[in-house]
């Protein structure tokens, strides 16, 4: 048997993708027995990012878009599809080639028994008062079923190794993750208070992951920390405050400056400026904008605000309940936004601006009544060159003939 | 938007409010003066620790206890709310002005039904007799509250300042003791200086404490003596009151009792549910019964819009999403019927599509119920939808206070132009400008123009000497020297100019 190794996506290294979401699936199980309830807080999602790319993930709060950020850098263990970071895969998940095999088992199971009754059926049929003639044709009925029988089973046997051999893959592949590797990938949280230790000095906070990675030598250490601090604009004597000293914003920078000074990326921000006051919020934003151009980051970008992520981000991605529904770079959205969903939001969305605010009318978004799937499952279709959508294909018609609309309404104007 | 008849509601003056901290005062509110205007919504912008949260708390009288109101009044219906007793602002808080808070989580108790808690304050407040007699001594029972609470104040106060100079003194000493270069003589002489001081300040806050007794003593007399005839008078009335009601009562049913002797079959049916209908008839005026607040209950839940009312009527607030726990908040205002709505960013903790919703749901409220709204927020979009008026608060001041068309196409002063370039909105591509800094220390509040330390437009004069409120227009003030007739012509940030022109084009292309 050869020696195991890491998968690794040499296509996607070359495409320069530096992150591919496959399959995604994120389900938490609560209560036992009777009790036991599946959330199925992220099903089946895929999406890639490209180096040097700010991705922004949009949704209400409840849709998904946090989980996906967790999966993605290793919080959660996900529960299916896997996660490429550098070609290499760090997460992944095997529900669903557990299921496969459970389910070809049970599908070739049943075909084998219909089959034995098939020849039972006519083994009795065929019977003749001749008892010599008759075991020559059951012999030869047998010949033809069994063989029937055997190929299914060399099928199902085919199926089973191969999945196998998949779940044995990637069970190895998480097992053997590259610490190298995933310290590439860096995470800065929602609420900066919540998110880092009081009882710690700001040194220690940033160089914590330094540590953990092996560099013990503290003078080489501290040198990095002051690099990092002035990087994100906070000054050297600060390293040997504690968080407490410090006001919201300037706390957001000491999380940043933590996921800086690993070298990463892949930044995922989880809502970063959520929790800061608004002459705060442009300060982090700026930052970031710069700290993205000199560092070559790329940045996966969670919010809500769907302004600010239209001011950020290169691309955006619009999460509902768990499901893509809308994906496109984020002056498509914009200017062609079909799925009701992604209405409703922009349509939410208060601007400083009082005559148009006035006029504003908010759509409302009922998954039941805006669509019928009840023919045809909807799927993620791509609609322009790098624009999806979830849909079916009556809609996609529907939504063709949108597209020219708006075309049609900008000409005008 | 000219509204053609302005009914004064609250007024709030020259109000100025300093927390006692470990470290020191803190001057949350430094002088802030506004009017609201029957019907309008006032919306109040300002960073966190702009003092706008404190204004909210110190009109419904729920400051904390280190809180303290050091000059001001807020006038609401002719009575100085800071003047006027705790007991007396329970007539105030919730049933004139109701309050929604920001995180409706932690507004609503977890372990009590959301049923329950909308009902509360109905069944606390069922009694209709004690209501009326409440009624009949309030004139008189405020009148000897004030006096009793201006002279607690005023002793309170003044033996605080002596617990302050106290703390001043032993600071003081410790740093005499650590100063070099001085003789013990000098020492000594200092010490004696500061401990001098302290005694003055000790004979002043004795004096106070005196001429305060003195001064009140007659009144407090006289009052009580009011209070007690007027307490009398009133039991009587309300018992001759009663009794009418008894005896009407009684009046009706005599003949149906003795109707129900002679009556057989449906007839004395019919008979029973008449005397239970003139018994529910009584008790209903004497009292609002818990079945009674369960049917207002389910009706205000109605119309904050939350779906199967009686199912929800039993759950729990966990049980509930953000957006249905604030609806839930706002339907316990409402149950008391409130003039006065005080909404302190009840969206900031929910996501835009459940903020929509709400912002709607309070303005829908707003015309209905003819209330009138001071909504507390920093999100400028918020803004911009709901105000009919706007005021900007930085750091305990009111710096530009307009009408929302005034503040958002014609701004003025320079924090109102940093918050507008601050945020990006859907159309925006260029560099955002960032507020430098942060908010000034409020302990040690700065000299002179508190937003000239984080603003490029600060002048000489701005550290020097606090700006007055300069006239714009008939609605719109600002606080700022730039708008003095010796000051420098000042550009607004080309991305505010920039946006204001789009949206003024944009408007005036919907017209035509």
């Amino acid at each position: 048997m050869p020696k195991k190794e890491v998968t690794f996506r040499q296509d996607l290294v070359d495409k320069d993708i530096i992150l591919s979401v496959d399959h995604l699936k994120q389900f938490f199980r609560t209560g036992f027995g009777a009790n036991k309830f599946v959330t199925k807080a992220v099903h089946d999602i895929s999406f890639d990012i490209k180096k040097g790319e700010v991705f922004g993930l949009v949704g209400e709060s409840g849709c998904g878009k946090t989980t996906t950020g967790r999966s993605i850098i290793r919080l959660y263990d996900i529960t299916s599809g896997s996660v490429y970071f550098k070609g290499h895969r760090i997460n992944g998940g095997t529900r669903w080639n557990e299921k496969e095999i459970k389910w070809k088992t049970i599908k070739a199971n049943r075909k084998i028994k219909d089959l034995e009754k098939q020849m039972k059926d006519e083994i009795s049929e065929s019977t003749s008062e001749l008892q010599e003639e008759n075991e020559a044709v059951i012999a030869k009925i047998r010949d033809i079923y069994t063989s029937k029988i055997n190929a299914i089973k060399d099928e199902l046997a085919a199926i089973v190794s191969k999945q196998k051999a998949i779940i044995s893959q990637i069970k190895y592949d998480t097992k053997h993750v590259d610490k190298a590797v995933m310290s590439k990938m860096q995470m800065i949280f929602q609420d900066p208070s919540d998110s880092l230790d009081p009882r710690m000095t700001v040194e220690d906070i940033i160089q914590e992951g330094l540590v953990i990675q092996g560099f013990r030598n503290r003078a080489e250490n501290s040198k990095k920390v002051v690099e990092v601090l002035e990087k994100v604009g906070l000054i050297a004597d600060y390293a040997s405050r504690y968080p407490h000293e410090f006001s919201g914003g300037q706390r957001q920078r000491i999380g940043i400056a933590r996921a800086l000074v690993m070298n990463p990326e892949l930044l995922i921000c989880d809502e970063p400026i959520s929790a800061l006051d608004v002459s705060i919020r442009a300060q982090v934003i700026n930052l970031l904008n710069d700290l993205k151009d000199e560092l070559g980051l790329t940045i996966l970008f969670i919010a809500h605000d769907l302004s600010v992520v239209k001011y950020f981000c290169d691309k955006i991605a619009v999460m509902y309940f768990g499901e893509l529904v809308e994906m496109a770079s984020s002056e498509e959205l914009f200017k062609h936004p079909l799925h009701p969903y992604t209405k409703s939001l922009l349509s939410a969305i208060p601007k400083p601006d009082p005559l148009s605010e006035k006029n504003r009318k908010r759509i409302n978004y009922n998954p039941v009544q805006a669509h019928d799937y009840s023919e045809q499952k909807p799927e993620l279709n791509e609609i322009r060159p790098n624009h999806f959508i979830l849909a079916n294909d009556v809609e996609m018609v529907k939504y063709e003939a949108e597209i020219k609309h708006l075309d049609k309404a900008v000409k005008k104007d | 938007m000219a509204k053609t008849k302005k009914e004064l509601v609250l007024k709030v003056e020259d109000l100025a409010i300093s927390f006692h901290t470990d470290n020191g005062r803190v001057k949350a509110v430094r002088g802030v003066n506004f009017e609201l205007f029957k019907g309008e919504v006032l919306c109040v912008v300002g960073e966190s620790g702009s003092g706008k949260s404190v204004t909210a708390k110190t009109i419904m009288g729920i400051l904390p206890g280190n809180g303290r109101i050091d000059s001001g009044h807020i006038y609401y219906e002719g009575e100085d709310l800071t003047k006027v007793s705790e007991e007396e602002f329970h007539r105030v808080r919730g049933k004139k002005i109701g309050m929604i808070f920001q995180d409706p989580l932690s507004s609503l108790n977890p372990i009590m039904k959301v049923g329950k808690q909308i009902t509360e304050a109905m069944i606390i407040n069922s009694d209709n007799l004690k209501k009326m007699y409440q009624d009949l001594i309030s004139d008189k029972l405020v009148k000897y509250n004030n006096e009793k609470a201006l002279r607690d104040r005023t002793i309170e106060q003044a033996k605080d300042d002596v617990v302050i100079a106290k703390r001043v003194l032993k600071k003081e000493l410790e740093k005499v003791k650590l100063l070099e270069g001085l003789s013990k003589q000098e020492r000594a002489q200092k010490a004696a200086e500061a401990k001098a001081q302290v005694a003055v300040i000790k004979a002043e806050s004795k004096k106070t404490i005196e001429a305060i007794k003195v001064q009140t003593k007659d009144n407090i007399k006289l009052f009580k003596q009011e209070l007690a005839d007027r307490k009398k008078t009133a039991k009587a009335e309300v018992k001759v009151y009663h009794r009418g009601l008894k005896a009407n009562r009684d009046k009706k049913l005599a003949p149906l009792k003795a109707e129900l002797k002679t009556a057989v079959g449906a007839q004395k049916e019919s008979v029973k549910s008449q005397i239970k209908a003139v018994n529910a008839e009584y008790i209903n005026t004497l009292k609002i019964t818990r079945a009674e607040a369960k049917r207002r209950a389910l009706k205000v839940m109605e119309e904050v819009g939350i779906p199967q009312p009686t199912r929800r009527f039993k759950q729990y607030p966990f049980e509930f999403s953000g957006g249905m726990r604030q609806r839930i908040v706002i339907a316990i205002a409402l149950t008391q019927d409130p003039d006065v709505l005080i909404c302190d960013e009840p969206t900031t903790a929910l996501d835009v599509t459940i903020q929509a919703q709400i912002l709607e749901l309070i303005q829908r409220l707003t015309v209905e119920r003819d209330l009138t709204v001071m909504f507390i927020t920093h999100d400028l979009g918020v803004v911009a939808n709901m105000a009919d008026r706007v005021a900007v608060m930085y750091a305990g001041k009111i710096v530009e206070i307009g009408t929302s068309h005034d503040i958002f196409y014609d701004p003025r002063h320079p924090y109102t132009w940093a918050l507008l370039s601050s945020i990006p909105d859907v159309d925006s591509e260029e560099r955002l400008e960032a507020i430098p800094g942060t908010p000034p220390n409020m302990i040690y509040p700065p000299k002179g123009d508190a937003f000239a330390l984080r603003s490029k437009y600060a002048m000489a004069i701005d550290f020097k000497e606090e700006p007055p409120m300069f006239k714009v227009s008939d609605t719109h003030y600002a606080a700022t020297w730039l708008l003095d007739e010796r000051a420098p012509k000042a550009v607004m940030p080309k991305i505010v100019s920039h946006r204001i022109k789009n949206s003024l084009k944009k408007a005036g292309e919907q017209d035509a």
